[in-house]
């Protein structure tokens, strides 16, 4: 049962969040695109935290986190996007879908590391 | 088009006139062009191996043979049509005399009593495209942040950007990104060898493990997020978000792996630049080149090149959260 769904379709991001989430004592599950996200949060009921791309093959991160609340009815779920994306239009969007943040890329694990055992605890 | 800004360009140089080469080389000097000399044994084994050049100085009686360098660019030219051979002749800067088979090797002519012919043609053949400077700065800061994100650990030294009418793949791993903007079109490259890659996996210098790294596709994933980060970047920084045609047009790029070749349905330059990754601190030392390759090859309209205003409150460092 994992805390956190990391969705990225590069195996070097998932690599990068992964290790260091790990590494700082917490549960981790993966997933490579957006479609693979969906599958996983509705097998794993328990991940209280996904961390995101948007820029992904077959779904990307938006449209998942928009299908996250809309079919899935998660509510409860927190989503931060972890992107190269920086433009004032999909934050917005994000903000719409009910995202609880944004992270430029790249990943710096000890800027965020306290915010993200808040959110899963 | 006067090339107003660092960029360079390689270009050999096959000219066995002591004589001519000193002016030749105080014209690569003044002109933005690296020369490299090569001694004909070695020509053919040079341009297999070069995949980065701009074009090629000939003399026309290279080697000591009358006529040896019309004979040498037409082998050249079966090679390596992309590249622009520029002739030095003796008494005349014209092809007029030459037979057109002769003609169609040789971009242009020129001697040494004037040499203005060839700084125009090398404007026109090398130098033909312009490319705002912040641009190309912005664009080396931009792939330097992203390598050292993404590398741990290493000196990344970048050279000084340069032209290349070469059409040829550097290395075995290839990433390919279209970039779309209302002022550009093309695609971006990056170019790098899979066994210096592997090597700096396997020294733990990535962010995927040593047994990961001996799956190809993962080494593919390394120089695939290194692209995903520069284009996100540039995009920030350069794409506008202004309405672009609807009608926008495609050419087929064509890649010929035998030949290592890949064409983007143009003439133009491709602006070039090289990376080196150095893990000298270990033994044995590693060192990786990454090669990026930018071609505008459906739109190229630097007049209306802009960097994206970002506001204050729009300004969030890369890597820090932002919580809504």
């Amino acid at each position: 049962m994992a805390q956190i769904l990391v969705v990225d379709d590069s195996s070097t991001v998932r690599n990068e969040v992964g290790d260091f989430l790990k590494a700082n004592g917490l549960d981790v599950a993966f997933a490579v695109d957006g479609r693979d996200g969906l599958v996983k949060l509705k097998a794993d009921p328990a991940v209280k935290l996904v961390v995101c791309d948007v820029n992904m093959p077959n779904m990307d991160g938006l449209t998942m986190a928009e299908k996250v609340r809309s079919e899935l009815g998660n509510a409860g779920v927190h989503i931060i996007m972890l992107t190269t994306e920086n433009s004032p239009a999909m934050k917005e969007r994000g903000k719409a879908a009910g995202i609880k943040g944004w992270i430029v890329k790249p990943f710096k694990g000890d800027a965020v590391l306290a915010t993200f055992k808040k959110l899963v605890a | 088009m006067r090339n107003d800004n660092d960029l360079v360009s390689k270009v050999l140089v096959l000219d066995s006139d002591p004589a001519s080469y000193e002016k030749i080389k105080a014209f690569c000097e003044e002109n933005n062009l690296v020369g490299l000399k090569v001694q004909p044994d070695n020509v053919m084994s040079v341009l297999r191996s070069n995949v980065d050049l701009g074009g090629i100085l000939l003399s026309e009686n290279y080697d000591g043979r009358a006529q040896g360098g019309i004979q040498l660019a037409q082998r050249i030219n079966a090679i390596r049509s992309e590249l622009p051979i520029f002739m030095r002749r003796e008494g005349t800067a014209s092809l007029d005399d030459l037979s057109p088979m002769e003609c169609k090797c040789i971009s242009a002519a020129y001697t040494l009593d004037d040499m203005r012919g060839l700084q125009d043609s090398i404007a026109e053949y090398i130098f033909s495209l312009s490319y705002p400077n912040v641009l190309v700065r912005g664009i080396a800061e931009i792939t330097k942040a992203a390598l050292e994100s993404q590398f741990k650990g290493l000196q990344v030294d970048v050279a000084a950007p340069y032209i290349v009418r070469d059409r040829l793949i550097y290395g075995e791993i290839f990433t390919l990104i279209p970039i779309e903007s209302s002022w550009c079109r093309g695609y971006m490259m990056l170019q790098t060898e899979e066994i210096a890659l592997l090597e700096l996996v396997k020294a733990e210098r990535t962010h995927m493990s040593a047994l990961e790294g001996f799956d190809f596709r993962n080494l593919n994933g390394v120089l695939g997020e290194v692209t995903n980060l520069v284009w996100g970047a540039f995009k920030n920084r350069y794409m506008s978000n202004a309405a672009r045609s609807a009608h926008l047009s495609q050419v087929p790029i064509i890649i010929n792996h035998l030949h290592r070749y890949i064409s983007f349905g143009s003439d133009n330059p491709q602006l070039c630049f090289k990376y080196t990754l150095d893990d000298s601190a270990q033994e044995p030392a590693r060192k990786l080149d990454i090669f990026q390759k930018f071609v505008f090859n459906l739109n190229w309209a630097p007049e209306d090149f802009t960097e994206n205003l970002i506001s204050v409150q729009d300004l969030v460092e890369s890597g820090e959260l932002d919580l809504f």
